[in-house]
């Protein structure tokens, strides 16, 4: 079965992995089914139900990918379900306002009025920021940065260690992915891309085993419930397993130097070597806490690994919005009522004191006259309300003849809930081993000394570094003289 | 994989003063690391990567060999030892816990080094052991050694060791290691000031990866996968790295594990090199023609628009593909196809694609001079190509499209997002944020509601006009009338789902024992932003819907404000105002 994460096809299908996105960073996992026989009772078969509508699979299935799908008329009066369900259930259909409930639905799907979703097929990237989360979760910022510098490449084996909520894992098999395995001798002929698994909780081994199969990945990532500090990573039997030969490494646990002991080339008592014996190895361990980094390090050090480096991720999601200052914006939501600039900020100072001179003005001429004081209060409110129309009007109307979608300045800032650490990164490469044998070989295939300048017949070694003692030899006259020729000056 | 040096292969090497040199391995050659010194390339190749090489000054008497491969246990030498005593845990403290050795003796003058430089210029004439006894030597006759904490002498041992020491390390010339190149030693602005990290998030957002295999492809009989629309301003290294994701930017990558089960043999001549084909993913079992149609794959292959009349692939030479002549052999002469924004947007303007060369009959064929039957041939499988790949390209369907332009991206977007496939990823990345805000602002909520509405009010007035001449009322709004629309709104706002923008620093960490801490400098320069989107495709029907009695009661009666849902939030879903 092919994958919806690696190759989705035109179309959703039946029993395939479809992601319903409601609103960004809101998405839904599901599978399509016509039936469910867990939720049984909707006479349209198998409903999702949102906050933005109800949503019968048979409205889902078949459709292009990315299409827009809107929300139907489901009869959830009739259903045989318990009350409380139905009580939550309610308050939720109010919240997606118009439904229509008392009327009996027909076996179609018939449209609402309102509501809708949009079909997405599954990426590594949707499915980490709406899985179930089950441990922490590698996030696309820092897999994105480790898969790159894993060198995972189609064809590439990657070792997991600690699958925990299977983001990593989806990730990776989309780095390492070149064809499903068949019997075809063309795809016998070349490398596989492959991840191996390993998971030390045996309930989220088999949550991760199902996951896999469900999404169609079955032959690409296997699955290992497996304590590895302890029993190594070669596939099938910890000590006569198969070796997965694998060209990465990510290690996601709280001890990773534990591990490290069995990602050697040459295992103690005669083992297999899970690494593969023809490319350099990399890896990459993923801790929280500075002290695991030490201990990580050093111990990749004892064993040889080179190039060790440690980095941390900062990303940070930016949110631009336009954002509107302005008096006109009085009785606008989500704007700021306040001067825009020093010219708006004097006229409506000078307004404001042109009406409270006004007010003075007729203040004084009330107190010669004598007359009560709430009646000529009153005429200044009046003047004044209708002073404030005069200076707003223009200023309102030009903002409204500019739309909305264009008002006020465009503005950028981080969104409110940083992550500020996700963890430490290690990396570090293992060389394929060089034994003293193949140098040799090495040495009689390539002449060491035979050397070919472009001009002439080739030179030995001794020849060349004749020349280039010459060459320093002349470079070092010159330079002396050109210091006794500064002495002298 | 990277296995091995292969003859003729661009490697990179990464020198003590901690520069990278990229380097052409050609047999029989000298490689001239400046004062580092120089070595045959022979005694490289063959060896695996990620080897350090010590240059020594006598060659070997019996097969002149020059270089020593320095063990990890000697690389890690220092620190292992300085683990070893003490863990490195503590700094040296005298017996009342004050450190023993500050800096406060220290006097900053020269006088401190007794060795002069006509005396070092001559020590480095004359010394062996690829400067290791010239640094002994300047340690030797620093007078205040004795006066340095144990960091401060072993930051002024590294400070020595960049300078004299004669080694170098051979690591394989990746999209990686070149983008780190290209950003510290030469032109960072050439590839838009691309970090490695942008690289790999660029990859991930664009959904990019390898498309399948094609057997099994037909067995679904769903369109081809992996076709990705790639703009790319930085010669070619956003193509790399796309088709190093795609399995399709290293010629030798099936190799390896041919090798690994036939042979023990570590190396392979150059005639070993036609094996690559079984590395080609809609490649049928059978062997490949003489000649593999160029630009012809199908699935898993990059569409590269470019704003020339030549592409800018200048980069793909590390990977040993040349733009001008390019290598049968490689994968991306079938899988990396170009075309030019004037043939995508008005392929009748250009004249290889419009002007179809003349067909010669086999007989008159015959009776030419070969000179001139082969240029006939090659004109005709010009036209031939061009009209495919630009046909191919204007029916879009394309998996995902990446960006990375010194152009408007708004304008890129505004032609390249109809050509995609519904969910197909949109990935921009910009030095800057200007032109991304700009983007963003595009496809902001309030936009999306006010195209929805008037597009609405469009269609209403024409079906009313249509009912008014001739009674039918089943019209469908044509791009003329939309072109108003698209004067005010720029690019359809509707076509793209949650608009994202990010971005994303990798800070470098010294690791050592009693010494971790953040590195004390990194690049500063151009931030780097991507913007993010899914291709959807906006129904009808949602149109129609929008004409219930509810809603158009509400545009009746506030026809001159657009919208209520300007302040809905950062959400998409326009929808909400109702």
């Amino acid at each position: 079965m092919p994958s919806p994460f690696l190759t989705p096809g035109a179309q959703s299908q039946l029993d395939r992995l479809a992601l319903l996105q409601l609103r960004r960073d809101q998405t839904i996992p599901t599978i399509l089914q016509l039936h469910d026989e867990k939720d049984a009772g909707y006479k349209e078969g198998k409903v999702t139900n949102t906050r933005f509508g109800s949503f019968p699979h048979s409205t889902l299935c078949d459709q292009p990918w990315g299409s827009q799908i809107i929300a139907s008329k489901v009869d959830t009066g009739s259903r045989g379900r318990t009350q409380s369900k139905k009580l939550k259930r309610k308050a939720d259909e109010l919240d997606s306002s118009t439904q229509a409930e008392d009327k009996p639905s027909p076996q179609t799907p018939v449209a609402a009025s309102s509501g809708f979703l949009h079909l997405l097929y599954p990426t590594p990237e949707l499915w980490t920021a709406s899985l179930p989360h089950r441990t922490q979760v590698v996030y696309t910022p820092d897999y994105s940065y480790i898969l790159h510098r894993l060198r995972a490449r189609p064809g590439s084996t990657v070792i997991e260690a600690g699958a925990g909520s299977g983001s990593f894992t989806h990730a990776s098999v989309r780095a390492v992915f070149n064809g499903y395995p068949s019997d075809d001798h063309s795809t016998k002929r070349r490398r596989l891309g492959k991840v191996c698994s390993f998971e030390f909780h045996a309930q989220r081994a088999e949550k991760v085993r199902v996951e896999v199969s469900e999404h169609g990945l079955d032959g690409l990532v296997e699955v290992t419930h497996r304590d590895v500090y302890e029993d190594g990573f070669l596939l099938g039997d910890p000590k006569t397993g198969k070796s997965p030969k694998a060209n990465a490494i990510f290690l996601d646990l709280p001890a990773p130097w534990l591990a490290l002991k069995h990602l050697v080339r040459n295992p103690p008592e005669g083992a297999e070597s899970p690494l593969d014996p023809t490319s350099p190895v990399y890896i990459c361990t993923f801790s929280p806490c500075l002290e695991q980094v030490q201990r990580t390090v050093s111990t990749l050090r004892q064993l040889g690994w080179l190039g060790i480096s440690m980095v941390e991720v900062n990303n940070r999601r930016i949110e631009v919005k336009r954002e509107r200052v302005g008096l006109e914006y009085e009785n606008t939501r989500g704007t700021i009522i306040f001067p825009k600039s020093v010219d708006e900020a004097v006229d409506r100072t000078r307004a404001l004191e042109e009406r409270s001179q006004l007010f003075r003005a007729a203040q004084t001429q009330s107190d010669g006259d004598s007359t009560p004081a709430p009646k000529t209060e009153n005429q200044a409110k009046g003047g004044d309300s209708a002073s404030k129309t005069e200076t707003d009007t223009p200023a309102r109307q030009q903002g409204y003849e500019v739309p909305v979608y264009k008002q006020g300045r465009v503005m950028t800032r981080s969104e409110i809930d940083l992550k500020n650490h996700t963890s430490y990164l290690v990396f570090a490469v293992l060389p394929r081993e060089w034994t003293e044998e193949d140098e040799k070989r090495c040495r009689e295939k390539w002449p060491s000394n035979r050397v070919q300048e472009p001009q002439g017949p080739p030179k030995s070694k001794k020849q060349l570094k004749r020349e280039t003692k010459e060459q320093r030899d002349l470079q070092k006259k010159e330079q002396s003289q050109l210091e006794t020729e500064s002495q002298k000056e | 994989m990277h296995s091995y040096v292969r003859p003729h292969q661009f490697v990179a090497l990464r020198l003590p003063s901690e520069f990278t040199k990229i380097q052409k391995i050609e047999p029989d050659s000298t490689v001239f690391l400046g004062k580092f010194g120089s070595f045959p390339a022979n005694q490289i190749i063959g060896r695996p990567f990620y080897l350090t090489f010590e240059i020594l000054d006598d060659a070997d008497e019996k097969d002149g060999s020059c270089l020593r491969i320095v063990p990890a246990a000697e690389l890690h030498a220092e620190t292992l030892i300085e683990e070893g005593e003490g863990d490195g845990e503590e700094l040296d403290t005298n017996e009342d816990g004050t450190p023993m050795r500050t800096n406060r003796e220290i006097v900053d003058d020269a006088s401190t080094q007794k060795l002069t430089w006509e005396e070092i210029e001559a020590l480095k004439k004359e010394s062996s052991g690829a400067g290791r006894d010239i640094i002994s030597k300047l340690l030797e006759s620093h007078q205040a050694l004795d006066q340095k904490t144990s960091f401060s002498l072993a930051k002024y041992m590294l400070r020595k060791r960049r300078k004299y020491m004669k080694r170098f390390t051979v690591l394989p010339l990746d999209v990686s290691i070149l983008t780190n190149h290209m950003m510290e030693d030469q032109g960072a602005a050439r590839i838009m000031e691309m970090r490695d990290e942008m690289i790999g998030l660029l990859g991930c957002w664009g959904n990019v990866h390898h498309g399948g295999d094609a057997s099994l492809e037909e067995a679904i009989a769903a369109k081809p996968n992996g076709r990705y629309l790639v703009v790319d301003d930085t010669g070619g290294l956003v193509v790399a790295a796309m088709a190093e994701r795609m399995g399709i930017l290293y010629p030798h990558d099936g190799d390896d594990y041919e090798e690994q089960e036939s042979s023990d043999e570590p190396k392979k001549n150059e005639a070993g090199q036609a094996q690559d084909d079984e590395q080609q993913p809609t490649e049928s079992s059978t062997r490949r023609p003489a000649r593999p149609g160029h630009m012809s794959a199908s699935g898993n292959s990059i569409t590269f628009l470019h704003p020339n009349k030549q592409p800018n692939l200048s980069l793909l030479k590390y990977f040993g593909y040349n733009q001008d002549s390019p290598d049968e052999t490689h994968p991306l002469h079938k899988h990396l196809k170009t075309i030019s924004w004037l043939q995508l947007l008005d392929p009748n303007a250009d004249p290889i694609y419009s002007e179809e060369p003349e067909i010669i009959p086999d007989s008159e064929l015959y009776t030419m001079k070969s000179n001139k039957r082969g240029a006939y041939h090659r004109k005709r499988n010009r036209w031939a190509r061009v009209q495919s790949v630009v046909n191919e390209a204007r029916a879009g369907e394309f998996d995902g499209l990446i960006v990375a332009t010194v152009m408007d991206p708004s304008s890129v977007l505004k032609y390249a997002v109809p050509l995609l496939a519904g969910s197909a990823h949109v990935a921009v990345y910009s030095p800057s944020i200007e032109p991304l805000t700009e983007l963003m602002d595009l496809y902001s909520t309030p936009r999306k509601t006010a195209f929805i509405s008037q597009k609405q009010q469009l269609k209403e007035q024409k079906q009313q006009q249509a009912s008014d001449q001739n009674g039918a009322n089943e019209t469908e709004l044509q791009d003329s009338d939309l072109s108003e629309l698209m004067d005010e709104f720029y690019l359809d706002p509707t076509l793209l789902l949650a608009p994202t923008l990010q971005n994303s620093r990798v800070r470098p960490w010294q690791v050592l024992p009693g010494r971790t801490h953040p590195q004390m400098s990194m690049r500063g320069g151009a931030e780097g932003y991507i913007f993010h989107g899914v291709r959807v495709i906006p129904t009808q029907q949602t149109v129609q819907a929008a004409g219930n009695p509810s809603r158009k009661k509400r545009k009746v009666t506030a026809p001159q404000t657009p919208t209520t849902a300007v302040d809905s939030g950062s959400g998409v879903d326009v929808e909400m105002k109702s």
